[in-house]
């Protein structure tokens, strides 16, 4: 007998658009009714799986004012390292705080051997990797009892061994790990460019229900690469992927990522907007 | 929670994220080294327009530049005090020998007042100064996101015998930091910082002067205060659980009659003082 098909974003909530948290943003987030036009804020995990001081105030303010989703950098999936029970059980408490409806992090690695190089470092795409990070994700799933969104990352190399596409080796991990996907269109954006392969096959080739939220930001063409600065605003080719991706997905929460030359909050919450407007022309309006 | 056993293909991967991560961590580009330009292409495609070395030195340089900028924002002060070559030759040096290992990079600096203490590379008219500032921006590190022990209860104060005192022992908030300096880093990562933001150059190297300084948090922000020298001692005397009156009898004791009198009138406003900024979070008998 065939499997059921998978509900939509594997049934968690669609949160509309959000923006990153980031600190030169508080005091324009916090003034009064300094949230609107955003649906959603994304705090990176990482920093606030500290004891106390200010990052700690501020997640309590922001907590009691909207809704946070987890998004960490430090998970090294993909590592031969063990996993590092010490940060997911700190990941585990803050998102006992948060009840963030998934936590995302990167389908990548991030070390071997103990050393830590603090990047989104990808993975050769073979079905040994496959079973490696799927053993793996699960493992973290099971242990946060949340569901686990892992995102494509931005390369700048692909590897001699690899033997499926990208889009392929992301498919296989979500399906063996049954984890959720974050989809970030403008890394397919990066990676196509650096790569040579083509981004629609791309958004077209993963598998969508899977999909609990999708990352836009802006990047850095530095002639033979681009490099993923998240320090600029999104370019029409990724509105396009975006707008492709929704006409697969339907409705799902869609984040913009702005982490360097930050703008005025305003600038970001019109980054959004456009978002917005994308959404409601491909999957109607709706009421959040 | 129990590692299933490794699938095949484990040792595959784990010799080429070693082999990287070691590339990666390199100081000079891998181009530049036709061995491990060749190494490299075992594992790296590269394309039409990059080689297989120049794609995998991205990644050398993004190791570089991220770790830079997290100590060059954590140590300021350091940075000011060393000047910008000297800075990059101990921050290589550093991440070369204390390569990361924890997944945040707040705690990027751990090990570095230890290794510092070892550096060979600091001038000999910078290095007691350096050494100070690195102690003293390391700690900052610490207080910033340190956790908060339950607040002094002014009931259970109020509720002790006269008589207590005599062998009560006073807790310490555990992240105040006390540093006797032989330079007023303090004044100089401030200084530093600001010409910094206005674009300007590197306040000058600071005279020395001996300063008793206290770090600590005060509405959320991390603070400083100094201290007079009787009153660091008295906290010194406290951190190691003398109880107040033998401690004040004591610091008195090292003063001069006069002075010894005079801190009797002290001690009653450094309390007020030191509890109002939390210092001071418990009394036990």
């Amino acid at each position: 007998m065939e499997a059921p098909p998978l509900p939509a974003r594997l049934g968690a909530p669609d949160l509309g658009v959000g923006v990153g948290l980031r600190i030169p943003h508080y005091e324009a987030v916090f003034a009064e009714g300094g949230g609107a036009g955003v649906d959603w804020f994304e705090i990176i995990s990482d920093n606030f799986m500290v004891e106390g001081g200010l990052p700690m105030w501020n997640l309590a303010r922001a907590l009691e004012r909207f809704r946070l989703v987890q998004h960490g950098v430090s998970l090294s999936i993909g590592s031969t390292d063990e996993l590092d029970w010490d940060y997911l059980g700190k990941l585990k408490t803050l998102l006992q705080r948060t009840r963030s409806p998934w936590v995302s992090d990167h389908l990548c690695w991030g070390g071997a051997q103990g050393v830590l190089l603090h990047d989104l470092l990808p993975l050769p795409y073979t079905g040994a990797v496959v079973k490696h990070v799927a053993a793996r994700a699960r493992r973290v799933q099971d242990f946060l009892g949340v569901r686990l969104a892992l995102e494509n990352v931005s390369s700048y190399l692909t590897y001699t061994s690899s033997e499926m596409t990208e889009w392929e080796f992301v498919t296989a991990v979500a399906e063996e790990a049954d984890c959720a996907l974050l989809l970030d269109v403008n890394n397919i954006y990066v990676s196509s460019y650096n790569h040579a392969f083509d981004p629609n096959a791309y958004v077209d080739g993963v598998p969508h229900r899977r999909i609990v939220q999708i990352h836009l930001a802006g990047h850095t063409n530095k002639g033979k690469y681009i490099l993923d600065t998240h320090s600029a605003p999104v370019i029409d080719p990724v509105w396009a992927l975006y707008r492709r991706a929704l006409t697969r997905t339907g409705p799902v929460s869609t984040l913009i990522e702005w982490d360097d030359d930050i703008p005025p909050f305003p600038e970001l919450v019109a980054e959004a907007a456009k978002a917005r407007a994308i959404r409601d022309e491909v999957c109607g309006a709706r009421a959040l | 929670m129990p590692a299933p056993s490794e699938p095949s293909g484990h040792a595959e991967l784990l010799a080429l994220q070693s082999f990287l991560g070691s590339a990666f961590r390199r100081p000079r580009p891998i181009a530049q080294d036709a061995e491990l330009s060749s190494a490299a292409a075992v594992h790296v495609a590269g394309n039409d327009r990059l080689t297989p070395a120049e794609q995998a030195d991205i990644y050398r340089q993004q190791f570089w530049l991220r770790h830079f900028d997290s100590l060059a924002e954590d140590y300021p002060g350091l940075a000011a005090l060393l000047g910008g070559d000297a800075f990059d030759d101990f921050v290589t040096a550093f991440l070369l020998a204390s390569p990361p290992r924890r997944p945040s990079l707040r705690d990027l600096g751990e090990g570095i007042v230890a290794f510092a203490e070892g550096y060979p590379g600091f001038a000999r008219e910078k290095r007691a100064a350096a050494l100070e500032m690195v102690r003293y921006e390391n700690a900052i590190v610490d207080v910033f996101d340190a956790a908060d022990p339950p607040a002094l209860d002014p009931a259970k104060i109020a509720a002790l015998p006269e008589d207590a005192w005599e062998r009560a022992r006073i807790v310490l908030h555990p992240r105040l930091v006390r540093m006797r300096v032989q330079y007023p880093v303090h004044a100089f990562r401030i200084a530093a910082k600001e010409a910094a933001e206005a674009g300007e150059e590197a306040p000058a190297f600071p005279a020395p002067r001996e300063v008793w300084l206290a770090l600590f948090r005060r509405d959320l922000t991390v603070a400083y205060e100094e201290l007079p020298a009787e009153a660091f001692a008295l906290l010194e005397a406290l951190s190691q659980g003398e109880p107040l009156v033998p401690a004040c009898n004591r610091v008195a004791g090292s003063l001069g009659e006069a002075e010894a009198e005079a801190l009797g009138e002290k001690i009653g406003p450094w309390f007020q003082q030191w509890t109002g900024w939390r210092w001071i979070v418990d009394v036990v008998l």
